[in-house]
């Protein structure tokens, strides 16, 4: 199977560094590249030239500054390009609220940020059972 | 009588005609008086034609007692608003010897302020009956009075009578009513400020509190991968980080949990007890199974309940029961229920009652009833943490929930000899 391309939307750097050592040893998941916030994502998105380079999934931090994770979800949606795209919301802490109002608006699943290096392998195991 | 043939009189016959004339005029007051007061209702006068009976027109006696001395003023107007006739009660108003007051026009008791209020009333009365406040002048000062105007007919023509009510207590009670709710008011919005405040804080427990803490438990995580670089006593310590940094989580969950149910609108569904206690014994088989422990379930109703909340009340108590185990001994608990005619925990049993009373007994450590109130208080915990965790929240959800559902929850309990949770739930909840 071909190995996922992931891009990530994470402002903190303890986050960001978690992310990218715990996730290092595994094949089915490449991390395309972590952006800092809503804005620059889509800037990063506007740069990638072939829809086929595009990520197979975007996973979104919930609070963040400029767009947090629900309006970026809800432009990825209003977009031709993107609204493909499978996004899925990590949050410090997800409650049912925070999980309906995500999922309402186009996001695949909403999930509590991981506090050990098995948690981050069974969130990305999740992620990928739902995109597929 | 007067003797008026002579021309001369003497100084003694003079005195002696003023004595009669004084005794006369004595007379005259006495019978005025006696019939203010209702002592006599008929009058023989020595007239021209001999003796004659006056009877007094409504010559009822009752009724001139009564006006008299009913705390109301009360006075009859003829058609230009003089004043024919006033009880003392109207003379004590407005602060004048009865005898001044009859032949003055009534409007001289208004004030100027109130005189056209009166001129509308006044004119109105002669076609119905009419009621209207105003201000009554009373010697230097004022007093607020409601003015009943009703027509009389009397044999000399239509006058007006007006009833005088006092109103100066019940404005004072009115004023003061005016300023209990204001500060009723003001109450209402301290509090509810305060209750903002606690939303708020909720809201900063949830995620700015729970940031720096997920970045504690998982760096003393990573830390532990890394425990053959530690010493054996900083292994200990960090084992104690993690621990208590996985309380505090626990805690801080609970809070929101808490916090939330103040904020949270209740939705309620008719849940079928047996379903949600059974469900719950599922959820605590591991550690049922490990004390080796029972739990017998009577047959439960079905109660209008917001269904998770009522879970979490079962899920506190019974996982205290659990918890709090003799030692060596395996726990066992029953859950029974019956329907109750009132809202009280000696209610009688009543098959159509509008209340459940469910109990949960189990065979536990127990605990004194004296710290009964501390149980269902926040973070109240009657047992020290080593022993037996928790966060001394549970119990005030379950009481608080309770509470919402316009139940009742109580305990009662001997050292030693396990806890019995009792709780009354309204079988219907009315919606407002």
């Amino acid at each position: 199977m071909a190995s996922k391309k992931v891009l990530l939307a994470e402002d903190d750097l303890d986050d960001q560094i978690l992310f990218r050592d715990f996730l290092q040893h595994r094949t089915d998941i490449t991390l395309m590249s972590i952006v800092e916030n809503g804005v620059e994502l889509f800037e990063t998105l506007e740069e990638i030239p072939s829809p086929e380079e595009l990520p197979d999934n975007i996973i979104h931090y919930q609070n963040m500054p400029k767009r947090n994770g629900r309006q970026t979800i809800e432009l990825l949606k209003e977009s031709n390009r993107y609204a493909q795209i499978p996004v899925v919301v990590y949050s410090t802490y997800a409650d049912q609220k925070l999980i309906d109002n995500c999922c309402k608006i186009g996001a695949c699943t909403v999930v509590s940020k991981p506090i050990s290096k098995e948690g981050y392998d069974k969130m990305i195991d999740g992620f990928l059972q739902i995109i597929g | 009588m007067l003797n008026n043939n002579s021309k001369y009189k003497t100084k003694e016959e003079l005195e002696a005609e003023l004595e009669e004339l004084r005794l006369q005029l004595e007379e005259a007051n006495e019978t005025i008086e006696a019939i203010r007061t209702g002592q006599i209702d008929a009058l023989v006068v020595q007239g021209e034609k001999g003796h004659q009976l006056y009877t007094l027109k409504g010559a009822d006696q009752t009724y001139r007692v009564f006006i008299e001395k009913m705390t109301e003023g009360a006075v009859t107007l003829n058609r230009k608003g003089l004043i024919l006739y006033c009880n003392s009660q109207f003379a004590t108003m407005v602060n004048l010897p009865l005898s001044k007051v009859i032949g003055l026009p009534f409007d001289t008791f208004i004030t100027a302020e109130n005189q056209v209020q009166y001129k509308d009333l006044f004119e109105k009365c002669w076609k119905h009956d009419c009621k209207g406040e105003v201000l009554l002048v009373a010697g230097k000062g004022q007093t607020p009075v409601q003015l009943s105007l009703t027509t009389l007919e009397l044999e000399e023509g239509v006058s007006l009578s007006i009833i005088l009510t006092d109103l100066t207590s019940q404005k004072a009670t009115q004023k003061q009513l005016r300023q209990n709710n204001q500060q009723l008011e003001e109450i209402n919005q301290a509090l509810e400020s305060s209750n903002n405040d606690l939303q708020q804080f909720a809201s900063v427990a949830s995620h700015d509190l729970q940031e720096p803490l997920r970045k504690i438990q998982i760096f003393s995580n990573l830390m532990k991968e890394k425990q053959d670089e530690l010493s054996p006593e900083s292994s200990k310590y960090l084992e104690k980080i993690i621990d208590s940094s996985g309380r505090m989580k626990v805690l801080i969950l609970d809070i929101l949990n808490y916090s939330r149910l103040s904020a949270s609108k209740r939705e309620v569904e008719c849940t079928d007890l047996n379903e949600l206690i059974n469900e719950l014994r599922d959820d605590f088989e591991l550690i049922i199974q490990e004390k080796n422990a029972e739990i017998h379930i009577g047959e439960l109703p079905c109660l209008d309940v917001n269904r998770g909340q009522m879970r979490q009340v079962f899920q506190n108590i019974i996982s205290n029961a659990l918890k709090f185990s003799v030692p060596g001994k395996s726990p066992i608990i029953r859950i029974t229920s019956k329907i109750i005619s009132d809202k009280c925990f000696n209610s009688k049993q009543d098959k159509n009652g509008l209340f459940c009373l469910i109990s949960v007994q189990d065979n536990g450590i127990g605990f004194d009833e004296k710290y009964l109130n501390n149980i269902f208080a926040l973070f109240e915990r009657l047992n020290g943490k080593d022993k037996f965790e928790g966060t001394g929240i549970g119990m005030a959800i379950a009481k608080k929930i309770v509470d919402k559902h316009k139940g009742l929850i109580t305990a009662a309990s001997k050292v030693g000899q396990g806890a019995k949770f009792k709780i009354i739930l309204p079988i219907m909840q009315s919606q407002p």
